[in-house]
């Protein structure tokens, strides 16, 4: 009798274990009558992270209608732009994302999203010129894609300064307010290596060429050009643009500019191991903190003669919420994003650049702020020199960026001349979009 | 007669729900990721294009498979080296050689194993940053200069190995550890009477007596090995510089979920699953044989 007991129990328990496998996963919501959203962001604990959850936490307290919860993506928008093409494969979306610029065509080409103009209309009705009355046109263009339609509102706005420490520049002899050209730049790196010991200069390198582009349209080259057709071509290898790369690809050679991850070289000039650092503002909190010596940033260096061109980095917002009252809780949650006050936490928080207007100035806003942090100056100064950050456009566009990435290796890795490698990158380049 | 008929209807009821976890998860996605990699699809395309066997051609053409395999190869064989070899050794070391605080190395390079791989990774940027992590300036007075490793062919690899074996070590030694606990003292006892040099003790006695616990490292750390170091060089390097720390897993995970190119992702896996299972069954013709087995 006693077998036959634990017989049954094992069968018992077997059968449970089946049982539990063959129902489906269900989740129970604890407030039924929320309505629940998720807010998907790039923005790790040094950037704005923090901010985020303040948000997201006020926003959740001050209404009883919807909850929002917001996840972080790594690896930036390219990483969450992976996560959200793996969850749309399991046909679900979150509320509200964040696209990079880099993703403009390529998010509204393969996702259904809600255009902001739409989801005001459809339930914001009498505040239906909220764009408009604050936004600059310039600003809302930047999310505009290349059929001409209004993805998202501008939410992150970054540019690449150059961030210098001045304690190094004086040691090593040369001007502690920085150099302005980028002829500069590389004679500045080099006083510091003979003279320091130190490394001279650092340009960023994530998964991005963002930076790079920086570099080379400031010397003339453009990244895209649209030929008689209005067919796009990649147009970077020109003299100009290999000029450009080969300067940095010489100061990594002669060892005055540093050639290794994005942590590692932020970090290398935080603590005094680099003088000078060239990467985003969004960047600015986090040095700002951690740097021991006289810091300061200065406007991206321009090529002599030439003028200013810095892509605008960070994101939009938009909206990728299904059914009605989703886009509405979406929407809600969007305009609670840009109000003044959620827009000046959001710029302390992280030091991007405010996209709306009347921030930078109002008392709520930005005014004690800036006043106190002079760092931010170089980026609000530089905004007459934005461009969008280009986008190669259609399928091929992610190909075509992990090629520039591979490039950029080849060139600063010293495998490969820069007129090399960019003539022959630029050309598999335009075999991918030839063949879309 | 319909007893023992009862029994063996019990014995499979009993094995059905093992078996419906390997359909679901493991028979299920290697059927349709074969399936998958005769297709040119994109993840979200509403239609998959039949390609037959094309992503298989543009993958043994492209210049950088070749690359990437040579890349593999390379982290089997220092991972053999970190993660198998030392390993072995270490456990001799403590089982024959080292008489006290046995349970504090023990549970001091073990402890590593139970911390996640990414923070172990974030961790050894910092360690290792060749300008001011403390390994650089511990090396600086002895004139020796980390290189960039990050961005230096070959280099990377080691260093995500490193990083590799910081994690696996220590679970590797535990289970070799209890191998070689089955090897009988008196054998050993004996040879030490007869002034055997350690060296013959480990080559001729230890690893021969322990060989079915080794062999079975030996297969994980390759299987294993190759996985892990996904994470370090999926936080770390993305698989750069130009590919050079790229491995057979990596490229798969790379074509799929940067490149959205689901076709040449599966086509890559399976390549990646037909070169283990080759790898397999030479194991099983020519190792296997020699395999000592107690019981």
């Amino acid at each position: 009798m006693k077998r036959n007991g634990s017989r049954f129990a094992a069968m018992i328990l077997t059968g449970a274990m089946a049982a539990a496998m063959a129902v489906p996963a269900v989740s129970y919501a604890g407030d039924t009558d929320k309505i629940k959203i998720e807010y998907w962001h790039c923005n790790s604990e040094e950037q704005g992270g923090k901010t985020v959850d303040e948000l997201v936490q006020k926003f959740n307290e001050s209404n009883d209608h919807i909850e929002v919860t917001a996840k972080y993506n790594p690896d930036m928008y390219k990483g969450l732009m992976q996560n959200l093409q793996a969850e749309a494969a399991t046909g679900s979306y979150p509320a509200v994302v964040q696209i990079g610029w880099a993703f403009l065509d390529y998010f509204s080409n393969n996702f259904s999203y809600t255009s902001p103009q739409d989801a005001i209309d459809k339930f914001d009705s009498e505040d239906s010129t909220f764009l408009s009355d604050n936004f600059l046109p310039n600003v809302l263009n930047l999310a505009v894609n290349s059929k001409g339609d209004q993805v998202g509102i501008p939410y992150s706005l970054s540019n690449p300064v150059l961030y210098i420490n001045k304690d190094l520049l004086k040691e090593a002899g040369v001007s502690e307010d920085g150099p302005a050209t980028w002829e500069e730049v590389a004679q500045f790196a080099k006083a510091v290596k003979e003279k320091t010991g130190k490394y001279g200069f650092y340009m960023q390198e994530p998964a991005d060429f963002w930076a790079q582009q920086a570099l080379i349209e400031s010397n003339g080259a453009s990244m895209l050009t649209k030929d008689a057709d209005g067919k796009a071509q990649a147009s970077f290898a020109s003299d100009e643009g290999a000029e450009a790369m080969q300067l940095v690809a010489d100061m990594v050679k002669d060892g005055s500019a540093l050639h290794v991850g994005w942590d590692e070289g932020c970090q290398s000039f935080i603590d005094g191991n680099c003088a000078m650092l060239y990467t985003t503002i969004a960047r600015r909190a986090s040095v700002q903190d951690g740097a021991k010596f006289d810091v300061a940033t200065v406007k991206s260096p321009v090529w002599e003669g030439k003028d200013r061109k810095v892509p605008a980095g960070g994101c939009f917002l938009a909206i990728t919420a299904q059914g009605d009252d989703q886009i509405q809780a979406a929407w809600e949650f969007e305009k609670y994003l840009y109000s003044v006050e959620s827009m000046a936490a959001w710029t302390i928080g992280t030091g991007y650049v405010p996209p709306r207007k009347d921030v930078a100035d109002a008392e709520n806003g930005l005014k004690d702020f800036l006043a106190e942090n002079k760092m931010m100056n170089a980026a609000i100064e530089q905004m007459d020199g934005v461009v969008p950050w280009t986008a190669f456009p259609g399928d091929a566009g992610l190909q075509a960026e992990q090629l520039l990435l591979d490039m950029r290796d080849q060139i600063l890795g010293g495998q490969a001349s820069a007129k090399d490698a960019m003539t022959s990158t630029q050309d598999q380049i335009n075999e991918l979009l030839n063949a879309q | 007669m319909a007893d023992q008929k009862k029994q063996s209807v019990l014995g499979y009821v009993f094995l059905i729900p093992s078996l419906a976890a390997f359909c679901v998860f493991m028979f299920y996605p290697l059927f349709y990721t074969v399936y998958l990699s005769f297709f040119d699809w994109n993840m979200i395309q509403p239609q998959k294009k039949f390609v037959g066997f094309q992503n298989y051609v543009i993958l043994l053409r492209a210049p950088n498979t070749w690359k990437i395999l040579g890349n593999t190869f390379w982290y089997i064989v220092i991972l053999l080296i970190l993660n198998w070899a030392l390993p072995y050794l270490v456990s001799f070391v403590l089982s024959f050689v080292v008489g006290r605080m046995r349970g504090f190395y023990k549970s001091a390079l073990f402890l590593p194993s139970i911390i996640s791989l990414v923070v172990g990774s974030i961790l050894y940027t910092w360690i290792l940053n060749p300008v001011s992590g403390p390994v650089a300036i511990l090396l600086k007075p002895l004139g020796i200069r980390l290189p960039f490793w990050t961005k230096t062919d070959g280099w990377v690899i080691a260093g995500l190995c490193i990083i590799t074996t910081w994690k696996t070590f220590g679970y590797n030694l535990i289970v070799l550890l209890a191998g070689i606990s089955g090897v009988s003292p008196e054998v050993i006892e004996a040879a030490r009477l007869d002034n055997v040099p350690l060296r013959r003790i480990f080559f001729d006695i230890v690893v021969p007596m322990s060989s079915a616990t080794g062999i079975y490292v030996f297969i994980i750390t390759i299987v294993q090995g190759l996985q892990y170091v996904f994470t370090p060089i999926k936080v770390i390097t993305q698989g750069g510089p130009n590919y050079a720390s790229s491995n057979l897993i990596y490229m798969s995970y790379h074509n799929a979920f940067t490149l959205f190119k689901t076709g040449t992702a599966s086509a890559a896996s399976v390549l990646t699953m037909l070169l283990f299972v080759i790898l397999l069954l030479l194991e099983f013709r020519f190792v296997e044989r020699g395999v000592y087995y107690e019981n």
